[in-house]
């Protein structure tokens, strides 16, 4: 990430399923009386009837969601490079290219770029994952040529100044002290996925292994570049005061001199089916224990996708959710309960992650989380439950059309990781004809002890007192 | 990518779909955000109700506001009404706790609370038609908590063992605690809200049960509602879910004005084994009616409120010291903190220290360059939009008009009051309001037998571990 003034959850930011009115699931229908005008209600694929997309000639996508109600407008570029393209020895280099992307071009000398977008009123910042490196930005329809002209320059003319990237490289290993290595819960995960993947380059961290941040040269950083930087691997999405039409035209005005790039290395790499429980533990100080638990699940175009997501939705989705329900509200065994995937270009993992109190057990914390995943396979979920986690995933849905941001992060997140952005206008389907048989269906694929690694972090004080 | 990130976004919360009535061409000019339209009535019982409807998607946002929060808390016993908060929704009306939860999420709907040092706050968003489900819940939550004491005591268990993960997992959330305690000690907003370990271990099922049967009341509370709602039908619909509400019997203490730190203070969090120092330096700041607030904020984002500002670019950009490093004036009643905030590696703590105070320095010295201002105005006219979206972000923001007494003005005139502030205004601020490097309080979380020496340079050091149950060393 770029800046650092908030963090939320890349996650949980698809779009979701509109369902049919009255669904509340342990209430009985409410009288509409408070409820406006007679008007129908807005549905999803009205709210998308104003999409429009283009391809360039050189390859780039750019997609438009015309929005007019407040004079802004929000950018998402969606570079189709992450950790998932790095090797041995040269891990954390897409996250380094997203910071040296704010350094200094050709034509713009270091600074230049915040220093233009700021003082036009926009703000800016950028994220990486396993799968794409997305540049954002938010700003009034008034810096709109700024942004294209700064944002096609630093795609074309990326300059490489030896003490910029020597500072930079502490910037980014502070970055990584700060997210991980004072971090017990986010040390678990970076070890739990090197040990789950073994093959895959899903294994890598993302921020990149220490040894590797200190020794990227201006060679590694230039060839990573000239791969992967091109409008053909690029997806432009702008949410806001705008009409396609003429946002097509400035975009073109900027993006059309830019030749396209080589086609970039596939990842061919499969990861081998797991055949065994793996185990990892973890000795460093601190107050609570940790148990992490990773399947290996799916990619995020498997059909069986919407039904998984309605799955950590009911398991952990909000306190009346199965795992916060049973194992800290009525055990009261653990913290706090998390679960959740990477929806990724390849299968990734399924993960559920728990905090325990001092001094607690990691060993009747696992038994507790098997006899609630046998008790689900074998009893399979209650209609009451699917509707409640339809219902949820339909708040998400609405929350998300509410704001310019939301509008361009979805739209991203379906033409570029979904592969169709159109995918998002009929997604709503797709979760509404979940049955519970598919729930547990893929919950019975994911939830195999052979497929699974085991995380745990013990703190030396609990460990003695066992 | 779903609920698991490696590196998470930041968000600059953006919300869209609009202000109510679509600019006009041209619009980009005017500098002010659209209010919408409110409707305003105060019940028998005192309690203030706000409707802000808005019909561009099917749902509802409310913020309820009840004037309290730690201030009440019994002495030492820190975060009762944090607790008191956490359990309105665990359990209300004809609902248990589970019952209850059923209800909010099986409508898709959230309903959570908070506590801060005045207030406690209960906000919610509901899909337009569980409107008569959202006030029911809503009303039993303030009116008719049940407080069950298995649920109190699974809950303060839990609140303590939430702030020792912190200290597993993000010691820089915790500054501000330690900051606090430090620059406002003998005055309530020195008292931690969420409590500490070892005072919400001391609180009892009662403490929580009398907190909110002296202190909650219509008289004291502020209902918003906005969305997509027919105003008359919720109206009528208020008043019979809240009409009966009884008033507070506890009187409010008055919050007097904290002091001015003088002199510097050091504070080490010894943090064994960490791989950072996490510092946060800070003096008494302004209030929320702080006349001169938009002269304040343009002063406050040219030198530590964006990436472009004094701070970042002399620790991160220039030093490559930092990820990150910023400032920020707090908001509440009396004044509250101005804070700055950073962190390096172990062996360059003292550096990033000394750079931080010699950028305090340069802001008094040589002072704020035209170019910095007028970038900082247009950075804040180009970003005060994007904060104004949601039904959400309306709700707050009328709750905050309606809480702190500003005037209606306050956020539809904000535009021309940041063209208003000049560059003279601009300085005046920088002279008034932030304040003189010789005037600190300093905390430091970090690894102390490597730190320890260096810091006494920046005045004297008193020290506790970071495992300490308490936030302060006293």
């Amino acid at each position: 990430m770029h800046h650092s003034n908030a963090s939320a959850l890349l996650g949980a930011l698809l779009a979701l399923a509109v369902l049919p009115a009255a669904q509340a699931a342990s209430e009985p229908a409410t009288p509409a009386a408070i409820h406006s005008r007679g008007a129908p209600p807005m549905t999803f694929a009205d709210a998308g009837r104003v999409v429009r997309m283009r391809t360039l000639d050189n390859g780039m996508q750019v997609i438009v969601w015309p929005d007019h109600s407040i004079p802004a407008v929000v950018l998402y570029n969606w570079v189709r490079v992450g950790s998932r393209n790095e090797s041995n020895g040269a891990t954390g280099l897409a996250h380094f290219f997203e910071h040296m992307m704010f350094n200094g071009t050709t034509r713009h000398a270091q600074g230049e770029f915040d220093r233009l977008i700021e003082g036009n009123g926009g703000s800016n910042n950028a994220f990486t994952s396993q799968d794409v490196t997305v540049y954002q930005a938010w700003f009034p329809r008034s810096a709109l040529e700024t942004v294209l002209e700064l944002e096609s320059d630093r795609l074309a003319n990326l300059a490489f100044d030896p003490q910029v990237v020597e500072k930079e490289r502490q910037v980014v290993y502070s970055e990584r002290r700060l997210r991980v290595e004072d971090s017990n819960p986010a040390l678990l995960e970076e070890q739990l996925q090197a040990t789950a993947f073994i093959a895959h380059p899903y294994r890598i961290p993302t921020i990149g292994w220490p040894s590797d941040i200190q020794s990227w040269t201006i060679d590694d950083l230039q060839g990573f570049y000239r791969t992967w930087y091109a409008p053909n691997h690029c997806t432009l999405v702008l949410a806001g005061d705008i009409e396609p039409e003429q946002a097509f035209r400035l975009v073109q005005r900027y993006y059309d001199p830019i030749p396209a790039g080589p086609e970039t290395p596939r990842v061919k790499v499969q990861e081998p089916e797991q055949q065994g429980e793996r185990r990892l533990t973890l000795e460093r100080p601190g107050q609570n224990p940790l148990v992490m638990m990773a399947w290996h699940g799916i990619s995020a175009t498997d059909p069986r996708a919407p039904a998984l997501n309605l799955l950590q939705t009911l398991l952990a989705g909000g306190d009346s959710s199965r795992l916060h329900r049973a194992l800290v509200e009525q055990q009261q065994i653990a913290v706090d309960v998390g679960s959740g995937w990477s929806e990724g270009f390849d299968p990734s993992l399924y993960l559920v992650s728990a905090t325990l109190p001092e001094g607690g057990s990691t060993e009747a914390f696992e038994r507790a989380l098997d006899a609630e995943l046998e008790r689900l396979l074998a009893t399979g979920i209650t209609p009451l439950e699917l509707a409640r986690a339809k219902n949820q995933e339909s708040m998400q849905f609405w929350r998300g059309l509410a704001t310019l941001d939301g509008k361009a992060r979805m739209l991203g997140e379906y033409a570029v990781i979904h592969g169709d952005y159109r995918k998002l206008f009929t997604a709503p389907a797709a979760y509404d004809s979940v049955t519970a048989e598919q729930v547990l269906a893929v919950a019975r694929e994911v939830f195999q002890k052979r497929h699974r690694t085991v995380g745990v972090l013990q703190p030396p004080a609990a460990a003695a007192g066992q | 990518m779903r609920r698991l990130v490696v590196l998470a976004m930041s968000v600059l919360v953006t919300g869209a779909a609009g202000a109510a009535a679509t600019p006009p061409a041209g619009a980009a000019t005017d500098p002010n955000v659209h209010v919408p339209p409110a409707e305003r009535t105060t019940l028998g019982n005192g309690l203030r109700v706000v409707l802000v409807p808005r019909h561009e998607l099917p749902l509802l946002a409310f913020e309820l506001v009840i004037r309290s929060g730690g201030q009440l808390d019994p002495p030492g016993r820190e975060g009762t009404a944090s607790l008191a908060a956490d359990l309105l929704n665990h359990g209300a009306g004809k609902r248990d706790a589970f019952a209850f939860i059923d209800a909010v999420e099986g409508a898709g709907g959230s309903l959570d609370a908070g506590a801060g040092e005045e207030t406690i706050r209960v906000r919610g968003q509901f899909l337009a038609r569980d409107a008569s489900l959202m006030l029911e819940l809503l009303a039993d939550a303030v009116q008719r908590p049940r407080l069950d004491a298995a649920e109190f005591a699974n809950l303060r268990e839990r609140h303590i063992e939430e702030l020792k993960a912190a200290k597993d997992s993000e010691p820089q959330a915790l500054l501000p605690a330690y900051g606090r305690a430090l620059l406002f000690a003998g005055h309530p907003y020195g008292r931690e809200s969420a409590g500490s370990e070892a005072s919400l271990a001391r609180i009892t099922h009662e403490d929580v049960r009398r907190y909110v049967a002296e202190s909650f009341g219509a008289d004291r509370a502020i209902l918003v509602i906005a969305g997509d709602f027919d105003p008359k039908a919720m109206k009528k619909a208020v008043q019979q879910s809240f009409g009966e509400w009884h008033k507070a019997t506890r009187p409010l203490p008055p919050l007097p004005e904290p002091a001015h730190l003088r002199g510097r203070h050091v504070l080490l969090v010894d943090a064994p084994g960490s791989a950072q120092s996490y510092f946060w330096i800070g003096n008494v700041g302004v209030p929320r009616k702080y006349p001169q607030r938009a002269a304040l904020q343009v002063a406050n984002i040219a030198f530590g409120g964006s990436f472009g500002a004094m701070l970042n670019q002399a620790l991160r950009v220039r030093a490559g010291l930092t990820y990150s490093a910023s400032s920020n004036f707090g908001r509440a009643t009396v004044s509250s903190d101005f804070a700055i905030s950073s962190f390096t590696q172990t062996p360059r703590t003292a550096d990033a220290i000394e750079l931080t105070i010699a950028t305090l320095d340069a802001l008094h010295g040589t002072g704020l360059e035209t170019a910095r201002i007028d970038s900082a105005r247009r950075y804040l006219l180009g970003q005060f939009p994007l904060a104004f979206e949601t039904a959400g972000d309306w709700a707050h923001a009328f709750s905050e008009l309606e809480y702190y007494g500003l005037p209606d003005t306050f956020y539809g005139q904000f535009g021309s009051d940041l063209l208003a502030a000049n560059e003279a205004a601009v300085r005046t601020q920088v002279a008034l309001r932030f304040p003189s490097s010789s005037d600190l309080a300093i905390v430091v979380i970090g690894d102390a037998a490597k730190i320890r020496e260096s810091l006494g340079a920046f005045g004297p050091v008193t020290e506790m571990p970071l495992a300490s149950p308490e936030f302060s060393a006293r």
